[in-house]
């Protein structure tokens, strides 16, 4: 995956943990804290790291995994009243684990706890966000969405701007309220395996199609508090955020740009928004 | 003339859903277009989640959406009497709502916190 240039990146370091944004485990309530607990020795990690990028040894990963699996454990533990076994929270939480490791720079200086608690815990939610949609959205929603999709796409085209719900509802010779009820079932799922293109966060590099705006970019990690979380979202992800909130970008003009469709665009901003809003209420209502 | 619709909803995360569908409903009366409403549901879930943040002890977020001609104001309120911390502007919370509305503005007054923005629709 091509990176972002990161040049000159260390006012991050004063950005994490204020204890409300995202808190990582060691501010959580104190009997659990794994990693307090059992100690994972932050120098001997660091030494594991610094290796692992220089080698990329499946040895050395396997055993960041190890030292790192309290955290995951953690993490799928305020997940475990959904009706998932532990053992496969903890299953799901390690994917994130791993993409972590894979991603994470030394030259961040944050704690690698707290740049992948975002990771771990953004794989929990997709994972029952897939089964939800699975379970409990009915056919005909899903199949209502679907259409809905393809109506705004030719509106859209036809008229050369965003249509409004009436004549979404015309064009689909539906009543508004159906139309209403399929937009909801958009973003409250917001699922993108059913149409998203090929490729998903494989794609191409954004970077490409976009070219340096990275300085911005950093200072949307800084001014944000939110510098790790936003760190660890999916590379399209952090562009769709900045050209919509600080590029001043419309939904259609970034899908345009990217090549996706406006529907995608706002299906993976709220995603996006959703994770980053996680820190924020989960904490406090499990705290 | 000004319609006004009043919410009162539990303080809590999973009541969300209703005031977004709410202002979505009345986005769609005001035939704003499908990206001004998404663009609304994104303010409304921010605004939100911004003032639960810091709810304390108060039970109840109060919504209030005013609708005028093309335009929709909302007003989201909690009380808050010992965490009188308003949003501050260098937020990307902050960023968010003013990217997403026409205006933005926060307040604390007589022991509540306001959150309150203004869109207007139709401009596709």
């Amino acid at each position: 995956m091509a990176q972002l240039p990161q040049g000159g990146r260390t006012r991050v370091t004063e950005v994490p943990n204020d204890g409300r944004v995202h808190r990582g485990p060691e501010g959580a309530d104190g009997g659990v804290a794994p990693l307090n607990g059992r100690s994972v020795d932050r120098g001997h990690a660091k030494d594991l790291f610094r290796r692992f990028v220089e080698t990329r040894n499946p040895a050395l990963r396997e055993e960041l995994v190890g030292l790192h699996l309290p955290l995951v454990e953690y993490l799928a533990r305020r997940f475990r009243n959904r009706g998932e076994p532990l053992e496969d929270l903890v299953q799901v939480g390690t994917i994130g684990l791993l993409k972590a490791i894979d991603r994470f720079d030394l030259e961040r200086e944050v704690e690698f706890s707290t740049y992948a608690t975002p990771t771990i815990v953004g794989e929990l939610k997709r994972h029952f966000r897939d089964k939800g949609w699975a379970v409990r959205v009915p056919r005909r929603l899903q199949e209502l969405n679907l259409s809905l999709n393809k109506v705004v796409a030719e509106l859209s085209q036809e008229i050369g701007r965003s249509p409004t719900i009436a004549e979404i509802a015309t064009k689909a010779r539906l009543p508004e309220e159906e139309v209403l009820e399929g937009l909801d079932t958009s973003n409250a799922y917001a699922v993108v395996s059913l149409d998203a293109p090929a490729g998903g966060e494989d794609a191409p590099a954004v970077s490409e199609h976009i070219g340096a705006e990275d300085e911005s970019l950093e200072a949307l990690e800084y001014r944000a508090a939110l510098g790790p979380l936003i760190a660890g979202l999916p590379e399209r992800e952090r562009w769709i955020l900045y050209l919509r909130f600080f590029g001043g970008m419309t939904q259609s003009q970034i899908a345009g740009r990217l090549g996706i469709s406006q529907m995608h665009v706002s299906r993976l901003l709220n995603r996006t928004l959703a994770v980053l809003r996680e820190g924020l209420l989960e904490d406090e209502e499990t705290g | 003339m000004t319609s006004t619709v009043q919410l009162e909803i539990p303080a809590s995360g999973a009541y969300l859903a209703v005031a977004r569908v709410a202002a979505t409903g009345l986005a769609a009366q005001l035939q704003f277009t499908y990206e001004e409403i998404d663009d609304l549901r994104i303010a409304v879930d921010e605004a939100c989640t911004q003032l639960l943040a810091r709810r304390g002890s108060a039970t109840t977020l109060n919504v209030a959406y005013h609708l005028d001609d093309a335009e929709l104001r909302v007003d989201v309120s909690i009380e808050a009497p010992d965490r009188g911390d308003p949003l501050a502007r260098d937020t990307f919370a902050w960023q968010i709502l003013a990217a997403m509305t026409d205006e933005v503005r926060e307040q604390s007054e007589a022991g509540r916190l306001w959150l309150s923005f203004r869109k207007a629709g139709g401009r596709g």
